[in-house]
């Protein structure tokens, strides 16, 4: 199954909020939506949810439109909340009638996944006395109860303490493994690297990059070395202007262009003795800032 | 409509397992109970009284009987009048006054005595009493007799005797009244019962549906839940589960009235009011529940709507401010022209074809009046479109309104947000 988003446009008012955004995921994998705060993630998850209407494009499902009947879509939403004050049980139950569950298979999946997140003892109890991390694993359970085709995670890790963030990332391989289509949207890249073949991140209603994240890396401009060495004082003061320290205490390298590389690995193992010298690959998050940084006109939610 | 039934299921439920709910029918439910079997415990036979009975019951005086006064010029004079007034106030000790006006207002004030007749002339007088009761008939009483008194000695001296005088003045008229349209008196009472629960209920209700969509919001189970279910489903599924909630409450309190009202049945005697009340038509009953229905709906979308506009509980209040406004001035219309008695008046005519006001307006001109069936028909036409209208459009404003955090927005920024959507 392909979900593709094509060309959507959506504004509020005078306000332009998404300016024609595409891409598709995969059946069996997660990909990834980044973008800074309101960028635009929330509002193309509304209109892929049909909370409302585009003003332009479509949502496909291989290249024909969804039909929101069939295709079940779950999705947890970044601002967290169910009832507060009714049982856990009733609300799950709920949740999976409302997505079109037979009242005694909600009942079934419920107590399924309240199980697999250790959550059984917590059955009967209102929602209000739990954590805020085990309050997160029940709305997390109104997200995949109904067996969606589509699980839509945004901010999925943020306030779980480690054991149950790897108690999550294992729901979240299972899912993909069951063929799923995960769609995540986090500002925590390394969950992000972690899980998300493809990536798109939207910055001012705009998607300023998407793709293979492995290529996206590989692709980008190789003009850069990083480099550990026990002389790296004498390297910095060699290359003044092309060569700074990294925050993570490396040379970083700024070569001319990508094809000088050769040249100046060379230079540099002739001279002094390195320990590790390779082309530098950004990693997601800098990639993100690179993308996204700078411009600070960012707009509101 | 699967996802309409399970919405309205789950509502439903939730008002039902409400503490709150369930505490105020118990405690109309026993209140009513309190109230119906009052005559029972307390032994008192109210209303339905045998005339004899009272007399004999009520002629047997002691300390606590109220005494009654009379002061005239010559002693022989008060005697006559002291005999006249007994039997003409039988619930009165009816005695000679002790020494001069002065001193009998002295005694009125002080209670011992509480009230006087102070005679100028057998034509003329002054009442004394210490607080005038507003069903003080005391006087008018007092006017018959003396009239009578004058009459018969005017009589005598024309040379009629006096049985023959007697027999003339006590002559009464009887008269029969046949209403061919309906009793206003009769009806008045339970149509200020029906108009006033219409009232509780629609602020009560109305005011829960907000909060409950409010809270809603403010849980921000909103986000998940407007992904999982169509705005319309949510907003008709809440509305017609508070309504129906609204229909049991008033079933279980009325039903309850109404069963206990048959268990006291001979201890209520023929109290106009309660009678009035419990032999309502049933066509009446019928009307009654299709405006309440119809009603309500009206005001629960709105009130839907409103609380899907407010980011906060608290802010509730302030919001349904201009609505609570709206409905409280149609009550008003409503009661003033009840007790004014023309119920058919120009203003109440308009109200009965605006779906804000017809419920009540419609309703208390059917009950107390002649209204042309056709009348009765256009205004409950009218009603179910506004409700199908105001419906779809509260849960458009509600699928906005519920998604706008922060401030509440401008009205005319809603209406431009709900065109668009």
């Amino acid at each position: 199954m392909k979900l593709e988003l094509k060309n959507i446009e959506k504004s509020f008012g005078e306000k332009v909020v998404l300016k024609g955004i595409s891409f598709f995921a995969h059946s069996g994998e997660a990909f990834g939506l980044l973008g800074r705060n309101g960028a635009g993630k929330t509002t193309t998850i509304r209109i892929l949810m049909d909370v409302f209407p585009a003003e332009n494009g479509n949502v496909l499902i291989d290249d024909a439109p969804i039909n929101y009947n069939k295709i079940k879509i779950g999705y947890l939403p970044e601002e967290r909340g169910l009832y507060p004050k009714k049982k856990i049980i009733d609300q799950l139950v709920y949740f999976a009638q409302l997505h079109g569950m037979k009242s005694k298979e909600a009942v079934k999946a419920a107590d399924y996944w309240l199980e697999r997140l250790d959550m059984t003892q917590y059955r009967n109890k209102r929602l209000d006395t739990l954590s805020k991390g085990n309050q997160q694993k029940i709305q997390l359970i109104t997200a995949l109860a109904h067996n969606p085709e589509i699980v839509i995670l945004d901010e999925p890790f943020s306030g779980l303490d480690p054991v149950n963030a790897m108690l999550l990332k294992d729901v979240v391989k299972e899912e993909i493994a069951k063929g799923k289509i995960v769609l995540f949207s986090s500002h925590q890249m390394s969950y992000i690297e972690e899980f998300c073949s493809n990536i798109a991140i939207i910055n001012q209603g705009e998607i300023v990059l998407k793709g293979n994240l492995h290529d996206i890396k590989h692709n980008y401009t190789r003009d850069k070395l990083i480099l550990r060495s026990d002389r790296e004082d004498d390297i910095l003061s060699d290359l003044t202007g092309i060569s700074s320290r990294t925050e993570t205490g490396e040379v970083l390298i700024q070569l001319d262009s990508p094809d000088k590389k050769q040249e100046m690995m060379q230079y540099l193992t002739n001279k002094y003795d390195i320990d590790e010298l390779k082309v530098f690959e950004p990693s997601l998050n800098d990639i993100f800032v690179e993308y996204t940084g700078g411009e600070e006109k960012g707009g509101k939610k | 409509m699967n996802q309409f039934g399970t919405i309205l299921k789950f509502e439903l439920l939730s008002y039902l397992k409400n503490k709150i709910f369930l505490g105020i029918t118990i405690f109309l439910m026993v209140l009513i109970a309190g109230v119906m079997f009052f005559p029972r415990v307390s032994g008192l036979i109210i209303g339905g009284k045998n005339d004899a009975s009272a007399q004999q019951e009520l002629s047997v005086h002691d300390e606590n009987t109220p005494v009654m006064a009379v002061y005239s010029d010559t002693p022989q004079q008060t005697e006559l009048l002291c005999e006249a007034f007994t039997s003409a106030f039988p619930e009165y000790k009816v005695e000679a006054a002790k020494g001069e006006i002065a001193d009998l207002k002295k005694q009125i004030t002080s209670e011992e005595v509480e009230c006087a007749f102070v005679m100028e002339n057998l034509n003329s007088y002054t009442y004394y009493v210490n607080n005038l009761n507003m069903y003080d008939r005391n006087t008018a009483i007092a006017d018959e007799l003396l009239l009578n008194l004058y009459r018969m000695d005017a009589m005598s001296q024309e040379g009629v005797p006096g049985e023959k005088a007697a027999e003339i003045l006590s002559l009464q008229i009887n008269h029969e009244t046949e209403s061919l349209g309906v009793d206003q008196a009769q009806n008045y009472f339970y149509t200020y019962i029906m108009i006033m629960v219409l009232y509780m209920a629609i602020l009560l209700y109305g005011q829960m549906v907000a909060t409950n969509v409010a809270t809603e919001k403010s849980s921000r189970a909103m986000e998940l839940l407007i992904t999982s279910a169509k705005p319309a489903s949510m907003m008709f599924g809440k509305v017609i589960a508070s309504c129906v909630a609204g229909i049991i409450q008033l079933v279980a309190v009325f039903g309850s009235a109404y069963l206990f009202y048959n268990m006291n049945k001979s201890m209520w005697g023929n109290n106009p009011i309660i009678t009035s009340l419990f032999d309502m038509p049933l066509y009446l009953l019928a009307y009654m529940l299709i405006f309440f229905v119809l009603g309500f709906f009206v005001y629960a979308f709105l009130y839907g709507a409103i609380g899907s506009m407010a980011s906060k509980v608290e802010d509730i209040n302030t919001s349904v401010m201009p609505l609570t406004l709206l409905f409280i001035a149609a009550f008003f219309a409503v009661v003033f022209s009840m007790s004014s008695g023309n119920v058919d008046n120009m203003v109440m005519k308009v109200c009965s074809y605006i779906p804000f006001t017809s419920p009540m307006a419609m309703f208390t001109r059917i009950a107390m009046s002649t209204v042309p069936f056709y009348e009765v028909a256009l205004s409950i036409a009218i009603l179910i479109v506004s409700v199908f209208g105001i419906g779809i459009i509260s849960a458009k404003i509600y699928r906005v309104g519920v998604l706008l955090y922060g401030t509440t927005p401008k009205f005319r920024a809603i209406i431009k947000a709900v065109r668009k959507a």
